[in-house]
């Protein structure tokens, strides 16, 4: 395990080639830089939330969750016992709330400048050019993760690191019961990369292992639907056990 | 008429006279109501700045005021010279007053009231005090009179008195009345506590500017003086302040405030600065500050310890005093209780299992998976909204249903998971039964045979469900279904039946989405 105590962007140490950033999925997301996660329709903020929070390692400081206040009646607030689920975090999430979208960004960047957070995720509403570039300067020069979920409105021009499009998609098979719901998939694009603008555009169909907590990167799979849930007055009994002499 | 100032004294009009009586005295005599409200708000409003002069200030009936000047005399140069400060800061602003100066709230109250600008040495109250009257003592109406006509005038007349007569002639529980009691407060020989206008702090540090203060530059020079000085206090007594206060007095009679609070004990001045900083336009120097003030409260003992040399040394990644600081920050813009953390509850219901608490400093632990729980989702929507579902009875999964007007069909369920609900807050304990033997004792007597005495047991079992025939069932709490659903579209929620067909609490069950899965 590296150390991280002289961790400035700028100061090489000797016998470590330069890291370079990381080309394959998640691209660095919730390990360095600013990335934006939008809604792909109106109403799959929580499937953006879980892939955020499984995507992102566990850090080693504290997390900072900041949120606006408006989007929890609309999207629902954060359940910390559904936390233990996505991700092993070694600490509790530190929250904040703010009413006006200016003082979320403004705690963000507080957040990142201050040195003793390990990774911020922002709710926030909107965002414009000038804060998003603000935000990725501080996040490159402090070494501090930040990660925005935003609405499904989020269109335009941002310096942010990269821009995905999260949708939940129907989950895998699941093995102990053909009618419950399995492991969750989600489909990412990332739209905008600034890291590997040779990958803009590319669709990944992501599963969340349970025990592993881990990301896998699937084919496009079909899930077939299971069939109809028969009626009680359908099942026969004679047909459903074959009788067995005991004796 | 309620007052009369002097020179309505000097027309013969004084207080208690009929309109009609003064009138004729002076015929362009105008009227008004009296307004005590704001007369006591203006008095309070004297009281916060007269602080300047010592922090226990406290009200004095409804026209004075108590300041408590132990230990403070010195910084004006001796009493004497005090009382011509404070005479002179009343007079700047044209408050007429009346002052007086003793060792005892008592005999303070009489001076000012009968014989202003004097001044009580110590140990001297009982002969100084002879020549006042009566009224000095701050006693009720029906009190004086009392004493009048008994021919009392002077409290130098009830020195002479039999102690215990008096007291047995004017007991009362108001003060007001009680004149003993008030003379011993006078005289020193019963304690009177104050009550102040504002908490004492636990330090202060004051500068006072021979010129008034006119622009925001020069207040935030002197913040940073006193700063200084405070923490260097601090230091040199080993603690820290969680509760800064930052007054500036003005020439007008006015005080403009600030505070801030803080996660942890601080006594670095930058960190106060800062948090300072984005408060400090609020402070409105009017006509001219002439006293600034900061005062630290809620001191205690400070943790300090020595960093680590390097950061592979250190023994976990986040350094708690760099987060305390971001948490004060934040809180310093934001508002008290901004920085939130979560804490478990012991609870069925998933809403009020987890709770938000203030950041005090420390690490949050993370929310360990509950092992008798089913999985939990990630969002939870509350309060839960009602739905439409159509599903099978009487405890099969939903099969479509409608929410926020936007239908979706169900491939996938799973479920239920029952959460019963919290009878104990619904039931009332049994009542305490009236009879001195008790209904119950028999009940718990174990030579009560049951197939002999079943008619005496019938009876007491009758006469306990009379006596307590508990909730009725069509009010008692209904259980909760929990559903785990993913609609055609990938979507994955958690909604939940509130209470079971037949269950005789009340109608049909009703459907409520309450959760959205990652």
């Amino acid at each position: 395990m590296e150390s991280r105590a002289l961790d400035i962007p700028g100061v090489f140490r000797l016998g470590e080639a330069r890291r370079k950033p990381d080309q394959s999925f998640p691209l660095n997301l919730g390990r360095e830089g600013v990335h934006e996660i939008c809604e792909a329709r109106h109403g799959d903020m929580a499937a953006m939330t879980g892939f955020a929070l499984a995507a992102a390692r566990p850090p080693s400081g504290a997390v900072f969750w900041v949120r606006q206040f408006g989007l929890a009646r609309e999207h629902g607030g954060l359940l910390h016992a559904g936390l233990s689920r996505l991700s092993d975090c070694p600490t509790g999430l530190i929250s904040v709330e703010t009413r006006k979208p200016g003082d979320a960004l403004w705690a963000s960047e507080e957040a990142i400048c201050s040195g003793a957070v390990g990774l911020v995720i922002a709710e926030i509403e909107t965002l414009d050019f000038t804060a998003s570039r603000r935000l990725t300067l501080a996040a490159s020069r402090h070494g501090v993760p930040l990660i925005l979920l935003l609405p499904w409105r989020r269109e335009g021009a941002s310096a942010a690191t990269a821009r995905w499009r999260v949708a939940s998609r129907p989950s895998a098979p699941n093995a102990f019961d053909a009618r419950a719901p399995g492991a969750s998939r989600w489909q990412a694009i990332l739209e905008k990369s600034r890291q590997a603008p040779h990958m803009a555009g590319r669709v990944f169909n992501i599963e969340l292992d349970h025990e592993t907590l881990s990301l896998r990167v699937v084919s496009g799979l079909a899930a077939h639907t299971p069939a109809a849930r028969p009626a009680p007055a359908d099942i026969d009994i004679s047909q459903a056990l074959p009788r067995r002499q005991t004796g | 008429m309620a007052a009369a100032n002097a020179s309505a004294r000097t027309l013969g009009i004084s207080a208690g006279l009929g309109f009609t009586d003064a009138r004729a005295r002076c015929p362009d005599l105008m009227h008004e109501d009296i307004d005590r409200e704001a007369d006591s708000r203006a008095l309070s409003r004297l009281g916060h700045w007269m602080v300047r002069l010592s922090p226990l200030v406290a009200l004095d009936g409804p026209d004075g005021l108590m300041i408590e000047t132990t230990g403070c005399d010195h910084l004006h140069g001796g009493e004497p010279a005090m009382m011509e400060n404070v005479a002179s800061l009343l007079e700047r602003n044209a408050i007429p007053h009346r002052l007086g100066l003793a060792s005892t709230p008592g005999a303070a109250s009489a001076l000012a009231r009968a014989w202003p600008g004097h001044i009580l040495a110590d140990g001297e109250e009982a002969a100084d005090l002879t020549e006042l009257p009566i009224s000095a003592l701050r006693l009720s109406q029906e009190a004086e009179t009392l004493l009048k006509r008994f021919g009392l005038r002077q409290i130098g007349q009830l020195y002479g008195i039999d102690r215990k007569a008096l007291g047995r002639r004017f007991q009362s529980r108001s003060a007001a009345d009680a004149v003993l009691l008030r003379l011993d407060q006078a005289l020193g020989l019963r304690h009177e506590p104050l009550a102040p206008l504002r908490e004492a702090p636990s330090h202060v540090s004051r500068l006072p500017c021979p010129e008034l203060l006119l622009a925001t530059e020069g207040v935030q020079a002197g913040l940073e003086w006193l700063a200084d000085d405070l923490c260097s206090r601090l230091a040199d007594i080993g603690e820290g302040a969680r509760a800064f206060g930052f007054h500036a007095f003005r020439a007008d009679g006015e005080v403009s405030s600030v505070a801030i609070t803080l996660a942890r004990p601080v006594r670095t001045p930058k960190h106060i600065l800062r948090l300072f900083s984005e408060k400090l336009d609020r402070i409105d120097p009017g006509f001219g500050i002439d006293l600034l003030m900061l005062e630290a409260r809620r001191t205690g003992p400070m943790e300090t310890s020595a960093p680590a040399l390097s950061g592979d040394l250190a023994a976990s990644e986040t350094d708690p005093v760099l987060l305390s600081a971001l948490a004060d920050r934040i809180t310093a813009k934001l508002g008290e209780g901004a920085v939130q953390i979560t804490e478990a509850h012991e609870s069925h219901l998933p809403e009020q299992a987890e709770r938000k608490a203030g950041f005090d400093g420390h690490l949050p632990a993370p929310a360990g998976p509950h092992v008798s729980h089913g999985p939990r989702p990630i969002r939870l929507i509350e309060p839960p909204e009602e739905i439409k579902v159509l599903a099978e009875v009487p405890d099969g999964p939903p099969l479509r249903f409608i929410w926020r007007r936007v239908p979706h069909a169900v491939t996938r369920a799973d479920g239920p998971e029952r959460l019963a609900p919290e009878w104990w807050t619904w039931t009332a304990p049994p009542p305490p039964s009236a009879s001195p033997e008790g209904v119950d004792r028999k009940w718990l007597n174990p030579k009560l045979d049951r197939r002999a005495d079943a008619a005496f047991i019938a009876r007491i079992r009758a006469d306990l469900e009379a006596a307590d025939p508990g909730e009725p069932v069509a009010n008692l709490p209904r259980a909760r279904d929990y559903y785990r659903i993913e609609d055609e579209e990938g979507r994955r929620f958690w909604l939940f039946r509130q209470g079971l067909y037949e269950d005789g609490r009340g109608g049909a069950p009703l459907w409520f989405m309450h959760g959205l899965f990652a």
